[in-house]
């Protein structure tokens, strides 16, 4: 943390943050509205807005004897976990922290949420979403090591654990063409931290909602809108770890880290209307069993590719 | 300006930014707490719902406990590859072999599977 | 006032309503939830997410206080909806107008809310007897029991059911939890009152010697099975599927041409039956073999299609092909095979008594799925119980 942090990006990584994060809830609306046959899916855009408002204007709702602190922390630390884990992240170039280790630090963030999920489903002294908390953890314990090896094998390419050092690396190539494996694992741990769509087991419909099935009002909101901050946080780091981070012609680099960040967030959105849950008593096997051997492959190959 | 300061302003705002929800909320929310039971889908609960969890993937969160540690070893591992060479690569793919023996090893005693 | 006022009618333009089914009214039930889906009003699963109660039929008194628990934990603005059986569509339509100018009332729902007993807490009522100690808030701590493997682990006993979305109108499963397995499971059917077995009707109208084209009674199997299918892909957490479900349900039912249903059916059974993802995760689970069937007296797509829940779900596409194909079909019916077996045998009876063996040992989910690919029609024993001749008064 030597460099000095240029002003603009403290400015605009929040409007960033925000601006993506409901722009990834409306484009959800909208895809979900499109799966029910709507004749003006357009009118969906404004769906996240209508139930941010009602968050604000519902009655307050305490549950039987809760651990409302518990509930609090777990609440909270969504927003703040993607947030920390923004602040790596260039923008173009530009991150608001030049971490040399910063792919560690975005990791060490993003495990916060196993805490975050688990907490919420235990505070609220209810048993779908006590079963929905521990659901979280299963899952993490199925692609935190994939997730882990796909964030070192793109450090190894480069040499480094700085995010923008990382993407400086992908100069001639970017990494998801060499290292395409350790890109589809990312994104697959990108879906299971923001517990999204197919991952999205320990909030399933089965049990009504699961960990967040009793928060109502504020909790809701900022457990919603940090799980969506969660997901743009996700795809931001992909942008610089394998699609070369701010590199592309004409265009200004912030605007090619946007553009790509969109592109990935759209296809994580997508993928919620496109595959289904996964359970993980079905999928730990696989995750062990094909996800870790396939990652260590694919380290090898980028291990022996960058000896001198 | 600082990097550090820069964190403490971002987190600040986002902490402005939560106490406004819930501070809104209180000053515009209908009056009043509902207190509820948790929703059993129109249940009543025959005991709370905290209790000790019978989690039984447990087997597998020793084998990642295993696998994590070292883990950690690969980010200082990965910076040092290309000045210290094949010895690293050799060293630390032998070890991740052996790790991975011991995962086929648990895979086959049925530790990965609990349904 | 006048910011929570306008953020209220913010928010009642697009409710989401959670819908309580009442066994005997299935009709009422397809007719709202196709007019929340026009709407473009996505469905809520818990009460701490809606606003808007939406009751389909008159409800017992069993049921009616499962529903009063539910709207008890619903934080306001809040408004309820109550359609009775054999309410058209346009009154539905109506009612739901009238909800939502009620849920932007935020005056009224003010003083709603000022009536509501102020209590900080939640208390369980009376129906526990004994407060002791270490029965903090006057509920008592999990109690132990052995588990499968003989160790002594705490026990949940968790009601599933009956205002639960994805799931058999009037049914409760009381599950025995340790962790998410299911230690053991106590079926119960809440709320019989009177109604109407929606899906058997054209088989009970052709005994009764009324005309019934074997056309109208393909329609209706097919909806019925497109209902199960479309419940079933909602627990798998395969919401979009489900939505199609659903939207083709409707049309099957809204007496679209064959030739157009065929045609979007076609792809969406392709669609599901393809999906490998799909089959892993429903697969070698909730296995009815021939000792099921003969023990439980199991009939209908149960009986015919034995093995996992995939093979269930398999055996519904097939037959709702099968059922689309001959929607044409202008001769007179025969037979009483309905779409869950005999109709006046009840079906779903057996299919209710083979669930406790069946979830036994099975994970949280895996349970879901299991009741959700047998989908017990509760109508079936309410109207039994109530008149066997009188399908459509």
């Amino acid at each position: 943390m030597r460099e000095a942090t240029a002003v603009w990006t403290v400015v605009a990584l929040p409007i960033l943050l925000a601006g993506l994060a409901f722009a990834a809830a409306a484009f959800n609306s909208v895809l979900r509205a499109v799966g029910a046959g709507h004749p003006e899916p357009a009118r969906a855009l404004t769906d996240p807005l209508r139930e941010a408002a009602r968050s604000l204007i519902v009655q307050r709702r305490g549950t039987l004897a809760p651990d409302r602190l518990l509930t609090r922390i777990g609440v909270i630390s969504l927003p703040v976990a993607a947030l920390l884990a923004a602040v790596v992240v260039p923008i173009g170039t530009e991150p608001v922290a030049r971490l040399r280790i910063g792919v560690v630090w975005f990791n060490a963030m993003e495990v916060a949420v196993w805490g975050a999920v688990w907490l919420t489903g235990w505070g609220v002294n209810s048993a779908y979403a006590l079963i929905g908390g521990y659901r979280f953890i299963a899952q993490g314990l199925a692609y935190e090591l994939p997730h882990m090896f796909a964030l070192i094998t793109a450090a190894l390419g480069a040499g480094s654990l700085d995010l923008t050092k990382v993407a400086a690396a992908q100069d001639g190539l970017w990494f998801v063409v060499w290292m395409p494996v350790a890109f589809v694992v990312y994104l697959f741990s990108a879906l299971a931290m923001a517990f999204w769509g197919p991952l999205g087991h320990p909030v399933a419909g089965d049990l009504a909602g699961g960990a967040a099935v009793e928060l109502s009002g504020p909790d809701r909101l900022v457990f919603l809108a940090g799980r969506y901050m969660l997901l743009v946080v996700a795809a931001a780091v992909a942008v610089p770890l394998f699609l070369g981070g701010g590199a592309g012609p004409l265009l200004p680099a912030w605007t090619w880290s946007l553009v790509k960040t969109c592109a990935v967030l759209a296809a994580l959105v997508w993928a919620r209307h496109r595959l289904l849950v996964l359970r993980m008593d079905r999928f730990m096997e696989l995750s062990w069993m094909v996800l870790i051997p396939a990652m260590l492959l694919q380290a090898l190959v980028v291990a022996i590719v960058v000896l001198p | 300006m600082q990097p550090y300061l820069a964190v403490l302003i971002l987190l600040g705002s986002l902490g402005i930014a939560i106490a406004a929800v819930y501070i809104l909320s209180r000053l515009l929310a209908v009056p009043g707490v509902v207190g509820v039971g948790p929703f059993l889908s129109g249940g009543l609960p025959s005991e709370h719902a905290v209790s000790r969890f019978h989690v039984r993937w447990y087997a597998v969160t020793m084998v990642f406990l295993a696998f994590d540690m070292e883990m950690v070893f690969m980010y200082p591992w990965a910076l040092v590859v290309a000045s210290i060479g094949v010895k690293a690569v050799v060293e630390m793919f032998l070890f991740l072999g052996l790790l991975m023996v011991g995962v086929v090893y648990a895979w086959r005693e049925g530790a990965l599977r609990w349904a | 006032m006048g910011l929570s006022a306008r953020l209220a009618r913010c928010a009642a333009g697009r409710p989401r309503p959670l819908i309580a089914a009442v066994p005997g009214a299935t009709g009422v039930r397809l007719a709202a939830e196709a007019e929340v889906r026009r709407r473009g009003w996505r469905p809520a699963s818990s009460p701490g997410e809606t606003g808007l109660l939406l009751i389909c039929g008159e409800p017992g008194a069993a049921l009616d206080e499962a529903i009063e628990t539910v709207w008890w934990a619903m934080p306001g603005p809040r408004a309820q909806v109550r359609v009775d059986a054999a309410a058209a569509s346009a009154e539905i339509a109506e009612a739901l107008d009238r909800a939502v100018i009620g849920l932007a009332d935020v005056a009224a729902q003010r003083v709603a809310a000022g009536t509501r007993p102020a209590m900080g807490g939640w208390s369980p009522p009376a129906r526990h007897e004994e407060h002791h100690m270490g029965a903090p808030a006057g509920l008592a701590m999990a109690d132990r029991a052995a588990d499968r493997d003989g160790l002594t682990l705490d026990v949940l006993r968790v009601p599933l059911g009956p205002v639960l979305a994805d799931w058999p109108a009037g049914l409760q499963v009381v599950m025995t939890l340790q962790g998410d397995v299911v230690q053991g499971a106590e079926v119960e059917v809440v709320g019989t009152g009177e109604g109407v077995a929606f899906w058997d009707e054209p088989w009970l109208a052709a005994r009764e010697g009324r005309t019934v084209t074997s056309g109208a009674a393909a329609r209706r199997l097919a909806a019925a099975h497109l209902d199960s299918v479309g419940r079933l892909l909602g627990v798998a957490g395969w919401p979009s599927a489900a939505a199609r479900a659903g939207r083709l349900r409707d049309d099957v039912l809204a007496g679209r041409p064959a030739a157009r249903v065929t045609a979007s059916y076609g792809a969406f059974a392709r669609r599901i039956g393809r999906s490998r993802l799909l089959r892993w995760m429903i697969r070698d689970f909730g296995v009815i073999d021939d000792a099921v069937v003969d023990r439980f007296d199991l009939t209908g797509p149960a009986a015919r299609h034995p093995g996992d829940v995939a093979a269930r779900l398999a055996g519904w596409l097939a037959e709702t092909t099968a059922a689309i194909a001959a929607v044409d079909d202008e001769t007179a019916l025969a037979g009483d095979e309905g779409p869950r077996g005999p109709v006046t045998r009840a079906p779903s009876a057996g299919l209710i008594a083979a669930l406790p063996a069946l979830l036994e040992g099975a994970e949280f989910s895996a349970a879901r799925l299991i009741i959700a690919s047998l989908d017990p029609d509760v109508d079936q024993l309410v109207a039994a119980a109530v008149s066997p001749e009188a399908p459509d008064a």
